[in-house]
């Protein structure tokens, strides 16, 4: 046991650690307030310059995630509504054109019908005219072909007529023709 | 076999400025106190709503032992209120006890005495957090349930004053309440002994045996010591957080009955 040294033995204690129970455990006024200073300080240190700021930043960071969760519970509603809200206006235009198309049908089997009944009219109108027109030119025909006919009687009568009629008859003819005139 | 240097109990004065003595424990707690400075001031300067590795690190660790403030006081808010003291109390003396480990402290030498000495070795610094850690206790119930209120808790003359116009049981009952709050009293002497000697204690005890271990063989020997050393600070330190925080929730409620009314 002789190599063990107690360092109590042979340090300089303390001003005040003569006697006593407090003395012997190192209990000192000087150092016990210097202590609590150095304490006072250090928590002093540690919450202005760590523990505070940090904390601060977790419940900003805590605000922000919570912020951002109920902005997003708001979109999502906002997105459902807006879903819902667009479906009733598809809906709405859905019957909207139906509407227009059941319109739209009608009024072309109305004009249909009433186009039809005009392209009959002017059918109709056209067939008159086409048969007028051919009846003017079948008159006219058959007056031409009466001309022609006449003429033609007549120049085959004359051709007859110029080989068997004398001149005599002829100037007889032609006098009691004039006679009939007059 | 080295020479056996056992450490005093009263801490190793190393030199005096003016009147004023300095201990080795005292530069350990210097040497915390430069520590904290400097990863304040870079932990300030880095400070962002998307942390960067360091501050990563550091939320890690304040957002775990808040979890574990949190099972004691019961709600974030509270936590919160007492982190001043209670996440000072145990970052200080996490960081002292882990720092009575390093290599250098108890062998190098100043004036032919230790240079450094585990901070929690000094009775002075564990009486002087105690203390502190009690008295603002009772602060928190001086501002949280009223002056009157939580004096009522130690003195019970109120309750004594009340007890008259309900009869002989409740004057009875008030005179057993009050030898209560005397004991309570004399409890929170204890509390600050208990606190402060049971750091000094198991630290001062640490340090003895991690001695011991190193004079019989220095290599090796110590070596599963100064790891077990590293749980004893962390659980002293825990142990004294938290019991400071147990203190500080228990003065700041509201004593047995008020809530009744």
């Amino acid at each position: 046991m002789s190599n063990i040294a107690y360092a109590a033995e042979g340090t300089t204690e303390t001003e005040s650690a003569d006697t006593g129970v407090l003395a012997s455990l190192g209990i000192n006024g000087t150092l016990f307030t210097a202590q609590l200073i150095n304490f006072t300080i250090i928590a002093g240190i540690l919450w202005f310059l760590i523990l505070k700021p940090l904390t601060k930043k977790l419940a900003e960071r805590q605000k922000m995630i919570d912020d951002s969760i109920a902005n997003s519970k708001k979109v999502q509603e906002n997105l459902a509504k807006s879903e819902q809200h667009f479906q009733q206006r598809v809906d709405e235009a859905k019957v909207e054109a139906n509407k227009v198309v059941e319109r739209a049908t009608q009024e072309a089997e109305k004009m249909g019908a009433t186009m039809k009944t005009k392209a009959k009219q002017e059918i109709e109108l056209l067939v008159d005219q086409a048969k007028r027109n051919f009846s003017i030119e079948r008159d006219e025909m058959r007056a031409a072909v009466k001309t022609e006919a006449a003429e033609m009687i007549t120049v085959a009568l004359q051709k007859i007529l110029a080989e068997k009629m004398t001149e005599k008859k002829d100037k007889e003819l032609i006098a009691e023709m004039i006679k009939k005139m007059e | 076999m080295s020479t056996l240097h056992i450490p005093p109990l009263a801490p190793e004065v190393i030199f005096h400025v003016g009147r004023f003595p300095v201990t080795n424990t005292m530069v350990n707690v210097w040497l915390a106190m430069g520590i904290f400075l400097g990863m304040g001031i870079i932990l300030r300067r880095s400070l962002s709503l998307r942390p960067g590795k360091l501050q990563n690190f550091f939320e890690y660790i304040l957002e775990s032992v808040l979890g574990y403030f949190d099972q004691v006081t019961g709600n974030r808010r509270q936590t919160i209120r007492f982190l001043p003291i209670s996440g000072s109390i145990f970052f200080f003396i996490l960081l002292s006890n882990w720092l009575g480990l390093l290599p250098g402290v108890g062998s190098i030498t100043f004036n032919h005495e230790l240079l450094l000495r585990s901070a929690n070795t000094d009775l002075n610094l564990t009486v002087a957090m105690a203390l502190t850690s009690v008295i603002v206790s009772h602060l928190f119930g001086f501002f949280t349930v009223g002056v009157f209120t939580h004096l009522n808790k130690f003195i019970q003359l109120g309750t004594i004053a009340k007890s008259f116009r309900q009869g002989p049981i409740a004057i009875f009952s008030a005179v057993i309440e009050f030898g209560v709050g005397i004991i309570e009293i004399a409890g929170e002497f204890a509390k600050v002994l208990s606190l402060s000697l049971r750091l000094f204690g198991n630290i001062f005890a640490g340090e003895v045996l991690l001695t011991v271990m190193a004079s019989l063989f220095s290599f090796l020997l110590p070596t599963p010591f100064m790891l077990l050393e590293l749980l004893v600070g962390l659980i002293q330190a825990a142990v004294f957080a938290i019991l400071s925080l147990v203190y500080m929730t228990v003065m700041s409620s509201a004593p047995h009955g008020a809530e009744e009314h």
